[in-house]
């Protein structure tokens, strides 16, 4: 028996929205299975609202951020307000295996698609619900966004200069980490029903998921009582370490040197500068105490070279070492390009617009971009009236209703 | 035989076997946690990462790594040496009985063991073996080396963090290798589920940088859709040559605040209203309608004035929230529905009511140290199958005869034999 994807035949009901959910269910649909992303005009998927768009102009169907997360689903319109929309919503879960939802807490109940009230029409639905911090505890209905709970989980504490502000990462930065729990633990609740028939809830709250990248520095507290902070580009290992101007405008060498071996090859390609025999830089616990002097020396080097030029006779040397790519240098990485990191989807309003690749690469059932994010309302005929089984002219009334809508 | 305890884990009755540095083992952390049996490993005389900071007391010791004790919580370990001829045939038979393979060695090294996913699938059909690589296994990468900084930088993350008049900057703790880590656990998991209809494992590759590029948020498209794209700086956002700080000074410390409205103007509205009721609004920001203030207008509007009053705002926001420290700041937005956060330190997430109100952290045991240690808890919160951290970090070898006389019944003279020749 073979597939071609590792999750073709299930069935998921996506309610989620922004970033989280959503990107937790591509994984499915990228993998075969088939996900039906329900939205609504009344409230669009705030993604839609935000850049980057086609052509720098906004609209609901041109948003990239919304497209990223959203490959390879189906996309309707509910009303969720109304009765009759959530009653087609408790039929499309009675038809899915799986539900996720992304919203704060009691949305899904007042809408009456909470899963007390969905395993009535599905005893052996799995249901995942992840927000910020969680369905229980005094700040469940606290609402919030990746850069806030990227705040709050310690991450914007460690970023940047131990002598300024701190310097966040970019975007929402735990949103792309929760994900990478959420996904792993759905399927392991998919084979787990597969094994046993039976179906769960799982909460997942993204603030708990996100401390898990944190462990190290949260026993180090607590045993030690030391507060993890900002160090720069300074590491505990390695030295050099950071990143090194070149020529030209913002050109940066990251490098790395952590042994004897590389601080060996490093000599090698700058030539074996005087200072390398320094018996201050002989041993890797000399170059860690002198490390800002080794930086001053690399970066006198790296000034006068070619980013890219110098990371390859780096990395030919046994060094570890990379540009500092900003997102041009990533569209033109040849690493990234014999990966399939960038792909250009046919959009239905946004013509070819660049999609990112898969993290992993499966040998026998490799997912991909099945196809590029759905239009508001894009599927509504087809889920409607071949899955959901209603009459043109129910559909027809629905839409007029605003039920579809 | 399974046990109750066993049999109501997610993953119960499966095998890892471990054989990741600090790039890979939250992967295995996460198959821990979800029930499975995860076996590290270990080279004889104790993995390397045993070497990694923060200690126990400040004591190095590879019995105390407190990286270690993290990344291998609930796991087994048993040592072996793979570069023994006697070590390979003591994995093979692992193999043989196992479900997974976890590895983040160079690409190649496996293979020129004999040990790569051809061979062990032919010991093993049904094996999932994933690798993390830093760049992937083919293309003009797949030799290249990386460590964190490396992956920051060519992943495009770095050079989006910092501040104009400094070079990019890192995040600190390794974070490159958890986002690998934890991917690597869905790429398994993806594997797993057609495993269990076809019968037959695959390989999975997982691409570190590729990891990095995903945390961008779509920042990749912007070059290409818009024709510009961000540069890093520091704690403010800017658009239209106007810039606003995402990150304001308070009594001890900072906390995270994007004034925006539009869609957010009731967070807004909350927060001026806060102000005014400690006399610290200034008129015009009470009146200001904020529905309307927002990246929309600024774009139609004169740069200069537009951040004149950025500046105003900003000023005013700054001199309310030096009067009050982050836990005040937090506890009043929660009540009053204003998005913000502070800028936490982990004496701050460590003291958190939401995380102490869901039981978050759990204690485990360590009672070779005396002491027992309060662990981030399960990362998800399941009805049937809940997840656990099942117990300490291993020490070095403990488990080899639960492993090779239980698991593979070795012999105690087999098992004295390979002791021997150093192969465990």
């Amino acid at each position: 028996m073979t597939r071609r994807y590792a999750f073709e035949g299930i069935k998921v009901a996506d309610f989620a929205w922004v970033g989280v959910g959503p990107i937790t269910t591509k994984y499915l649909a990228d993998h075969g299975a088939t996900v039906i992303r329900i939205e609504s005009h009344t409230r669009p998927d705030v993604l839609r609202l935000a850049p980057p768009w086609r052509d720098g102009q906004p609209g609901l169907n041109r948003s990239q951020f919304f497209a990223s997360f959203n490959t390879s689903k189906y996309g309707i319109t509910l009303d969720l307000s109304k009765p009759a929309a959530q009653e087609l919503a408790r039929k499309l879960v009675a038809w899915a295996d799986v539900a996720v939802e992304s919203f704060t807490p009691k949305a899904m109940r007042n809408w009456g698609i909470d899963y007390e009230q969905l395993r009535r029409v599905n005893p052996r639905l799995i249901m995942l619900s992840t927000c910020q911090q969680g369905q229980t505890g005094p700040h469940a209905l606290y609402p919030g966004f990746g850069q806030l709970m990227a705040s709050l989980s310690g991450y914007y504490h460690i970023s940047g200069w131990p002598d300024r502000e701190p310097a966040p990462p970019y975007g929402a930065y735990t949103d792309f980490i929760a994900p990478r729990f959420a996904a792993t633990v759905l399927m392991a609740a998919l084979d787990y029903r597969r094994r046993t028939g039976i179906g769960q809830y799982i909460d997942l709250a993204q603030y708990e998921a996100a401390l898990h990248f944190l462990t190290p520095a949260l026993l180090d507290y607590q045993v030690n009582g030391r507060v993890l902070g900002r160090e720069g580009n300074r590491s505990f290992r390695s030295a050099p370490h950071g990143a090194y101007r070149c020529q030209g405008d913002e050109r940066w060498l990251a490098l790395s040197v952590s042994n004897d071996a590389q601080w060996q090859g490093l000599l090698a390609v700058l030539r074996n500068p005087s200072w390398g025999a320094d018996p201050r830089f002989a041993t890797q616990s000399g170059r860690l105490e002198h490390c800002d002097e080794l930086d001053r020396l690399v970066e006198a080097w790296t000034v006068q070279q070619e980013a890219e030029t110098a990371a390859d006779l780096l990395q030919r040397a046994g060094v570890p070492a990379g540009v500092v790519q900003n997102c041009l240098d990533l569209h033109q990485d040849p690493r990234l390009e014999a990966w399939g990191m960038f792909q250009y989807l046919e959009h239905q309003e946004m013509g070819p617009s660049p999609y990112e690749g898969h993290q992993f690469h499966l040998s026998k059932t490799p997912g991909e971009l099945r196809w590029a994010a759905p239009v508001l309302g894009q599927h509504n005929e087809y889920v409607f009236k071949d899955i959901l089984g209603l009459s043109p002219e129910e559909i027809t009334r629905l839409t007029e209703e605003k039920v579809i809508y | 035989m399974t046990t109750p305890a066993q049999r109501s884990a997610l993953m119960a009755g499966y095998r890892m076997l471990d054989l990741s540095d600090e790039k890979g083992m939250l992967c295995g952390k996460i198959f821990a946690d979800m029930g499975a049996e995860v076996i590290k490993v270990e080279r004889p005389g104790g993995d390397p990462v045993r070497a990694l900071p923060p200690f126990y007391h400040d004591e190095p010791n590879p019995e105390k790594s407190l990286f270690w004790f993290a990344y291998n919580a609930g796991k087994k370990s048993v040592t072996l040496d793979l570069t023994t001829a006697d070590g390979r045939a003591v994995f093979q038979d692992l193999v043989k009985v196992s479900d997974f393979v976890l590895e983040s060695f160079p690409v190649g090294y496996l293979e020129s063991l004999e040990l790569g996913y051809a061979a062990l699938s032919r010991l093993n059909p049904r094996i999932i073996l994933t690798s993390l690589t830093p760049f992937g296994d083919t293309g003009p990468g797949w030799n290249q080396q990386a460590d964190d900084v490396v992956l920051w930088a060519t992943g495009g993350m770095m050079a989006l963090m910092g501040e104009r008049d400094r070079p990019p900057v890192r995040m600190n703790l390794l974070q490159s290798y958890f986002h690998a880590g934890a991917e690597a656990a869905v790429g398994t998991m993806t594997a797993h589920y057609p495993r269990e209809l076809t019968g037959e494992g695959q390989h999975v590759i997982v691409n570190m940088q590729a990891c990095i590029v995903w945390t961008l948020m779509n920042e990749q498209a912007y070059p290409i859709l818009h024709g510009n794209s961000v540069q890093r700086n520091g704690v403010f956002v800017g658009s239209e040559g106007m810039r606003q700080r995402t990150v304001f000074p308070c009594k001890d410390g900072q906390i995270t605040l994007l004034l925006a409205g539009g869609p957010l103007a009731f967070s807004l509205r909350a927060f001026v209203k806060w102000m005014d009721e400690k006399r610290m609004a200034p008129q015009w920001m009470v009146e200001k309608d904020w529905s309307q203030w927002g990246p929309a207008t600024f774009m139609n509007a004169k740069g200069e004035e537009v951040q004149k009053e950025i500046d105003a705002i900003e000023a005013a926001v700054t001199a309310f929230l030096m009067t009050m420290t982050k836990a005040e700041i937090y506890a009043e937005a929660l009540k009053r529905r204003i998005l913000l956060a502070p800028v936490a330190t982990v004496a701050d997430i460590t003291a958190s009511e939401q995380l102490a109100a869901r039981n978050f952290f759990v204690p485990i045991v360590h009672e070779d140290l005396g002491a027992t240690l309060s662990y981030p808890g399960p990362f998800a919160k399941l009805s049937i199958t809940p997840l656990a951290v099942a117990g300490r970090a291993p020490h070095i070898g403990e488990h080899n005869s639960e492993v090779y006389g239980g698991t593979l019944g070795y012999s105690k003279e087999k098992l004295l034999a390979l002791r021997a020749v150093g192969a465990i």
